[in-house]
Parts: C-alpha cells; sequence; structure tokens
C-alpha cells in the first residue's frame, strides 16, 4: 500500500495532491493507495479526495492541527505512518512538505527522497529521477533502508488530471489519531504577507508573463489587463524584474521560481535559456514575440508572431466576449 | 562598526594554483621545524576551493613534483598525458598543418588537466594539513600601517542592493597577518589597488592581457585521443588580432575548446566571444563537436606580458605570486606550474621572516632573489618581449618569436615597450572611418549567426557556466561615470556590451531616445576582461557577496 499524505489550508485542498496521487498511483502499478489528509474540519476536502480511485481517503482531524505546526505535523504523521503500514509514503513537495518532511524522516528513521521529476520502474524497484546542482544535473536514486520510503514530487512533474478517478467515491475513515496540542513547540502568529503583492507563482494554474519586449513599465497594464481576462496571474522574465517594473517574487526563471501551470503565456518573452528553464514544465504554453527567431517559439505550443500591443488587447477582448 | 579582528601569522588570499601551494608549502616547512606551529588562513572568494578555476589546460608538471613528490598516488586528477601533438595554421575554409612543431609548443611529458579538478584536489590536501580553509570569503580591502600591509578586510555578507544592511548582515572580519602573500590571479582586485598605492609598478612595463574563452563538450565516442593537444594560429582571428585556439582530448569523451585572444585588440567593434564561436564552426572543430553536446562554459583573463611587466612582487609585510604578478608563460601558454613554483617561494621566505621576527620589504626580497635564480626567470626571461613585439605588427611578431625561440632569448630585445591594450583599441573614426552614434549598439563586425547546436547566444553559454550570485547586492562592477550615455556611443560604439562574454554589459534604451547602461551583474564569470580592455578604464572589478560566481566543474 502507499500513502498519499494531501496537504490542505483553511479546508482548501493544495491541488499539487492530485499530482502526488498521481504519482502514488503510478508507483503503486494497481496495489492499493490511500489519502491521509490532516487537519481540524477536512470532512469536506476528504471528500473532494475520494474521487480518486483510492483505498481509502484516511483523516487525522484534531483541534491541534487546525494551523500547520511541523510538530503537530510530525506527530500526525508518525503515529498514522506506524498505524499503517505503507510501502511508500508520498508527498508533493510544495513549501509546508519541506518544512517537516526532513523531520518526519528523521523521527521515523527512514529514507526521503525529495523534489523527485520521475520514476522508473514500480513498488519496490522503482527507482526516482531528482535534481541536483540546482538542476544542472539529474540523479538516479534509490532509497535504501526499511520501507517505508518518504517521497516528495517535484510540483508539474505529474499531471494532476492524470489521476485516475474511481467509479464510486471512496470510503473515508477516520484515523482516530489523537494530537497533544501541549506536545507542539511551535505556537504560530496569524500568517501574514510580507509584501501585499507576494504570490506563490507555483500554485497559479494560469500565469501571463511578460518580458522586455513591453518596452516601458507603463505598459505593463496591456498584459495585466489580459492576465485579468485569463483569470491568470502577472509574472515576468528578469529583466523586468531588474528593473523594478513588477515585484522579484513574480520572476520566471533560474534566479525566480519555477512554475508548472496549465496555461503559460509569454509576452515580449525572448527566451533564454535562464527564462525557460522556470516555465518549460507548463502544460501548454503559448508565445507572442515580434521576433519570429525568438528562441521562446522552441518552447511553445502556439506562437503568435507580431506586435504585442496589437494582439494582447485583442485577444483580451476576444475573452471578455 | 565594530569588527571582528583574526590574528594570523601568514594570511594567503585567494585559493588558486599558487595560494594553494603556499599553503601545502608552509605546512610541509612547519612538519619539518616541529614545535609551536604558526597560524595560517586562506582567503576564497568562491563557495568551494576550485568553484572559479578554469584553465586550458595542460600542466608541467615540474613544480608539483618538487610540492608534491608522489602526487600520482595521492591522487592527482591529471586527466590524460599529452598523447600527440598537431599545430595548424587555420584559414576561414582550410587548415594548413605546420611542419613541425615549435619546441614551446611541445608538451611532451606534460599533462592535459582540468584546473578545476586540480585545484579541488589541491584544497584538500591543504585542509587535509589542518589549514585554514574559508571559502566564500573574498578579501575586499587591503589594510594598512601607514605602507606596510598588516592584513585583508573580508567583504560584508548581506547588504542589499541599494547598500542597505538586511536582516542577513554580517560584518567583514579583518584578517591581520605579519605576512600577506596575495595570490589573487590575473587583475587581482587586490594586488590591483597595492601596485597603484605602492607604486610597485614604477619599474615594470604595462601589463599585457588576453581573454580565454572555453567550453568543456562531450562528444561521440572515438572522436580524439584522450591526450591529444590541437592549437591553431590565424582564423578567426586576423594578423591584427593576437592568439590562437586550444583543443584538448580528455578522457570520456571529452575535449574542451577554447580560443585565446589578446586584449589588445585594435577593432572597437571586433568580439572575443564571435571569434569564438566561429571558431567551432570551422571545418576543423565542426567535424569534432557536431552531434555532441555542450556542458559547460567559462572564460577568464590571463596575464601575456610576461617578465618586464611584474609588478614588484616584495613589499612591507606582504608579496605578490602567481598571475597577480604576470607570472605566465605566453609562449608555452603556461602559468599553473609558474603560479605553484611562486607560490611556494613566497610561502618559503614567509616562513623564514615569520621565525626570525623580520617581514619588512628588505626581509622578503629574498623572495625577487630566488625568482631570478631559480627557474621562473630561466624559463620567462628568454621571452620577455615576445607579446609586446605584437605591437609592431604580425609579421615583426613572429620573426621575434622565432628569433627567441631559437636562440632561447638570446637574439631577442632586452626590451620592447608596449601600450596597455586598452590603449591600443581605435575610435570608430579611425578604425571604421564613421563615428557611431549614441542611439544605437552595433553589430560585433565578426558577428556570426547562432545556431543554438555549435556557436550559442551568450547568454545560453552564461547559462552554462553556471554562474550565480546573491541577487539583492550592489553591482559589484563599479562604472561611476557618464561617458557611457555622453561619449562612448560615438567614439567607441559601446564597445562594453561586446567584449564582456557573459552579457553583463547591456546598453537600453534611456526612455528619451538614447542609451543608458545597464548592468547586469549576476551574469559575471569573473573573468576582468571588462576591468583590462575597456577604453575608458572606467570599470572597477569588485568581488561580490562571498560565495558568487560561476561553478566550473571539470574546467
Amino acid at each position: 500500500m502507499i500513502l498519499v499524505v494531501a496537504e490542505q489550508r483553511g479546508g482548501k485542498l493544495n491541488r499539487a495532491s492530485w499530482e502526488a496521487i498521481a504519482a502514488a498511483q503510478q508507483i503503486a502499478a494497481g496495489a492499493p493507495v490511500k489519502v491521509a489528509v490532516l487537519g481540524s474540519g477536512v470532512a469536506g476536502v476528504a471528500e473532494e479526495l475520494a474521487a480518486a480511485a483510492v483505498a481509502e481517503v484516511v483523516t487525522v482531524d484534531a483541534p491541534a492541527l487546525d494551523t500547520y505546526t511541523p510538530d503537530g505535523y510530525v506527530l500526525a504523521l508518525k503515529a498514522l505512518v506506524d498505524a499503517q503500514a505503507a510501502q511508500a509514503v508520498v508527498f508533493a513537495h510544495t513549501y509546508q512538505t519541506r518544512d517537516f518532511a526532513p523531520m518526519l524522516a528523521a523521527r521515523l528513521r527512514r529514507a526521503l527522497v525529495t523534489d523527485i521529476t520521475g520514476v522508473k520502474g514500480t513498488g519496490a524497484d522503482a527507482t526516482f529521477t531528482r535534481p541536483m546542482f540546482q538542476g544542472k544535473l539529474a540523479a538516479e536514486v534509490k532509497p535504501q533502508g526499511p520501507a517505508p520510503h518518504l517521497l516528495s514530487f517535484q510540483i508539474g512533474a505529474f499531471r494532476a488530471d492524470a489521476v485516475q478517478k474511481g467509479s464510486l467515491p471512496a470510503a473515508v475513515a477516520a484515523s482516530g489519531i489523537a494530537v497533544d496540542a501541549g506536545a507542539i513547540r511551535q505556537k504560530p502568529e496569524a500568517p501574514f504577507q510580507e509584501a501585499k503583492s507576494a504570490v506563490d507563482l507555483g500554485q497559479a494554474e494560469r500565469i501571463v508573463a511578460v518580458g522586455r519586449g513591453i518596452k516601458a513599465q507603463e505598459n505593463i497594464g496591456v498584459v495585466e489587463t489580459l492576465a485579468r481576462a485569463f483569470g491568470a496571474e502577472v509574472a515576468a522574465s528578469r529583466p523586468i524584474c531588474d528593473s523594478g517594473w513588477l515585484p522579484m517574487e513574480r520572476q520566471i526563471g533560474s534566479s525566480g521560481q519555477t512554475v508548472a501551470p496549465k496555461l503559460y503565456v509569454a509576452i515580449g518573452i525572448s527566451g533564454a535559456i535562464q527564462h525557460v528553464v522556470g516555465m518549460k514544465g507548463a502544460r501548454t504554453i503559448v508565445a507572442i514575440n515580434k521576433d519570429a527567431e525568438a528562441p521562446i517559439f522552441e518552447v511553445a505550443d502556439y506562437g503568435i508572431v507580431g506586435d504585442l500591443f496589437e494582439i494582447a488587447p485583442a485577444l483580451a477582448a476576444e475573452l471578455a466576449k | 562598526m565594530e569588527r571582528e579582528v583574526l590574528e594570523v601569522d601568514i594570511l594567503i588570499v585567494g585559493g588558486g594554483p599558487a595560494g594553494m601551494s603556499a599553503a601545502l608549502r608552509l605546512a610541509q616547512l612547519q612538519k619539518a621545524k616541529g614545535g609551536e606551529p604558526l597560524s595560517i588562513a586562506v582567503l576564497e572568494k568562491a563557495r568551494e576551493a576550485g568553484a572559479h578555476m578554469m584553465s586550458g589546460a595542460v600542466l608541467d608538471p615540474s613544480t608539483l613534483a618538487d610540492l608534491i613528490p608522489n602526487f600520482k598516488e595521492k591522487g592527482a586528477p591529471l586527466a590524460a598525458e599529452v598523447s600527440d601533438e598537431h599545430m595548424y595554421f587555420l584559414t576561414a575554409a582550410a587548415r594548413l598543418p605546420l611542419p613541425f612543431i615549435p619546441p614551446p609548443f611541445q608538451n611532451h611529458g606534460n599533462y592535459v588537466i582540468s584546473l578545476n579538478k586540480f585545484v579541488t584536489w589541491l584544497g584538500e590536501q591543504v585542509e587535509a594539513e589542518g589549514i585554514d580553509f574559508f571559502s566564500g570569503f573574498p578579501g575586499t580591502e587591503v589594510l594598512y600601517d601607514g605602507d606596510r600591509v598588516v592584513g585583508v578586510r573580508t567583504g560584508d555578507k548581506g547588504i542589499g542592493k541599494h547598500g542597505e544592511r538586511k536582516g542577513t548582515f554580517e560584518p567583514g572580519v579583518d584578517i591581520h597577518a605579519k605576512v600577506t602573500i596575495f595570490c589573487d590571479g590575473v587583475r587581482g582586485n587586490l594586488t590591483k589597488t597595492l601596485v597603484s598605492r605602492l607604486k610597485l609598478d614604477d619599474q615594470s612595463e604595462p601589463e599585457q592581457y588576453a581573454v580565454g574563452i572555453k567550453e568543456l563538450w562531450e562528444i561521440p565516442e572515438g572522436r580524439i585521443r584522450p591526450g591529444a593537444v590541437i592549437h591553431t594560429l590565424g582564423y578567426p582571428l586576423r594578423p591584427e588580432e593576437f592568439g590562437g585556439s586550444f583543443i584538448y582530448g580528455l578522457p570520456n569523451n571529452q575535449v574542451v575548446v577554447g580560443l585565446v585572444v589578446g586584449l589588445d585588440y585594435k577593432d572597437p567593434l571586433f568580439e572575443p566571444h564571435a571569434a569564438f564561436n566561429r571558431l567551432k564552426q570551422h571545418a576543423l572543430v565542426k567535424n569534432l563537436l557536431e552531434g555532441g553536446k555542450m556542458v559547460r562554459y567559462g572564460a577568464k583573463a590571463l596575464p601575456e606580458g610576461g617578465w618586464h611587466t611584474s609588478p614588484r612582487v616584495y613589499m612591507d609585510g606582504a608579496m605578490i605570486a602567481g598571475d597577480a604578478g604576470a607570472f605566465v608563460n605566453s609562449m608555452r601558454l603556461k602559468g599553473i606550474h609558474l603560479a605553484m613554483r611562486t607560490g611556494m617561494l613566497a610561502a618559503e621566505t614567509a616562513f623564514r621572516g615569520v621565525h626570525e621576527g623580520d617581514t619588512s620589504a628588505a626581509r622578503l626580497s629574498e623572495y625577487k632573489r630566488r625568482i631570478d635564480d631559480g627557474p621562473v626567470k630561466k624559463e620567462l626571461y628568454p621571452i620577455r618581449s615576445v607579446h609586446q613585439a605584437f605591437e609592431l605588427g604580425f609579421v615583426p611578431f613572429m620573426l621575434n618569436a622565432g628569433l627567441t625561440m631559437y636562440t632561447k632569448g638570446i637574439l631577442s630585445p632586452l626590451k620592447i615597450h608596449a601600450h596597455p591594450g586598452h590603449e591600443r583599441m581605435q575610435v570608430l573614426k579611425r578604425y571604421h572611418g564613421r563615428e557611431g552614434d549614441l542611439t544605437t549598439v552595433p553589430a560585433a563586425s565578426n558577428a556570426t549567426a547562432t545556431d543554438k547546436t555549435l556557436a550559442f547566444e551568450k547568454l545560453t553559454d552564461v547559462h552554462y557556466s553556471a554562474t550565480a550570485h546573491e541577487e539583492d547586492q550592489p553591482s559589484h562592477l563599479l562604472v561611476q561615470t557618464d561617458v557611457c550615455h555622453t561619449r562612448c556611443g560615438s567614439e567607441y560604439g559601446y564597445p562594453c556590451v561586446r567584449f564582456c562574454p557573459a552579457s553583463v554589459y547591456e546598453m537600453v534604451d534611456n526612455g528619451s531616445g538614447g542609451k543608458k547602461l545597464q548592468i547586469n551583474a549576476a551574469n559575471c564569470v569573473h573573468c576582468k576582461t571588462c576591468d583590462i580592455m575597456d577604453p575608458y578604464q572606467v570599470i572597477t572589478w569588485v568581488p561580490p557577496e562571498g560565495g558568487g560566481g560561476p561553478q566550473y566543474n571539470g574546467m
């Protein structure tokens, strides 16, 4: 059995959890997969997860898990993993997973493979591909030591819509694990955002990104309008953030964020390799650039050669219809 | 501001071949002498030993054998012994083999190495001796007591883009030493300030430089033998441009291809990186690389001027070794063994000086005497005028080089005066017969189409240097002038855009019809070309926050 640990916050499922389930289903190759979800009042999320073709959705519902703390999650997951006799425990490699998974692995004394981008083989024979040296190398690793091995999958490495859905909703069962609030050493403050514009682009389903072709800061509005029409987040290539036209946290590429949205619209971005490494995992890439030779067209699924100041407003108008 | 102060006996600045050899030699001397050990520290700006190391390279193992006689047992990473040698004169369409390999190019008994791997290994030897090796700490300032060098200040960490202190701020440390050995490499940022403050060059000729641009490739099996050494002259350079290519076979179907270009070219529109791309598109190289994969890119300046350009290398409390002191044999294309040798000699003098309680310039001048009496001068003096003759033209250069070679320097001018390379760059009007204009960045005169398989855009190459810097820090390339947007475009046509092999310099629209300089400092591969070649001499390279820079694995 493979146990997937889904992630939720405030009753909202992190969609990367579906990718983790897809990964688990591939590794399991028919063997049972269970999904666990932790929190306080997670029945709704459990129902949502039950749509997947899994043996069971297990909840760990405890008031002490209402707000995420690394201690709370490690205590709950240690108890759950001990009780479940899983062959592997699968996570999406989210910020939250990065926070608690190493401690969980140490507590369980089990191997942890992080940031996995691919899987070869199935079951106990599976080997995992993960980037090393800032993505310069891809290493194939096989976790050693007794099961269960802990596996966390890079966001975008598996497709959320590749999850096999069940014909009937899976059973939802409460684990009955209690979490002692007194054993949690962290006392989280209310969450806050560093800056008003702080954004986790890794979560965005659609991104409209702008590059140097936009020419001037006052033109950014053109892109923002299009992004609104798509319901997308605005991102940028390096020169735009360097110039301070958009904040640094919206930079995509080797010195910014790596994203894998369903749709990535690159506007006026030439497609230098430094940018492409940050977005090539997007499902559908649309590029608008006046230079037909721009390398962005090599990775684009749809390319429009032309003036972005004509095309972007026209697209926005069409979408608004 | 309160700074931590660290007191050591001997400080070595720069963990390259010179600095590592100095450190190892000190450890050996200490062992032999016994008693209370001296405290020794090595500063290195790279995150780890070897990360910023890049060279051709063919190693003459003579110094290594003196420093570590059992280097083979100790696993020195000497990739391949030189197996066969070829030298060609290239034209755009053909290659003409030279009928014989001139003696300076004969490499029998030498080894093709990756300097990155070699210095990483030297670093392991140094650390095994228990010497403090501070990687990720650049020296940013020389500390003086009057005109006596008393140590070095390391760079602050955690300074934001606009000079503000971030939450991670950590002030640099003052390291006080009885003797400081500067091994900060070609155009070393500290050596440069030493030379100007203490007038160490008042007896020297202007330094001459070149830049080497290189890629490491994985190629289909059977194309080149490990240890094969190929050098070329001619294309893609014109007779007026100094330089040539190097192609070295490595084990595991790897090959390095590189081009050395003198930083004394006349044409302001010439671009070294474009010449490198042309080299790879030449049939000789193309046949080697086609179907292969480029795995690493790098660029680094090298001192070319030789003997008479070396500054005074000793002063009160300090010495200069390696590339920083111009100890490179430009005729044999070798400097690693000389860097190691001068590092060892400096270490020996430092050790004795500290034990005798005298580290004055007079005491440390012993280092210079030993350079003069030993293999360093023996190798460098005969070729003292080879590079300088290039200013007289290609033919006099070749004649002088040939004469020097066959008379072992006896029939060679005692001293030829040559101008600093940047002064040889001509203005557009003189070279191309027309002034440039401030609103356009002209294309390189030797531009070639990039093909994404052999010839790459600079930015793509930069990606393969794996250079990385903390983004939120002040630019480490200081350009405090307005000549960029007021004069340079019409006079030289923005040559920084072309001579930088890493797309650091960019002229972007200033919003009112003109251009302004944008410095993409994070792209920098620490080659120092800009500091050397800029015709107005307004660019100063200072070290970025410690740990930043390229990651030259295998280079």
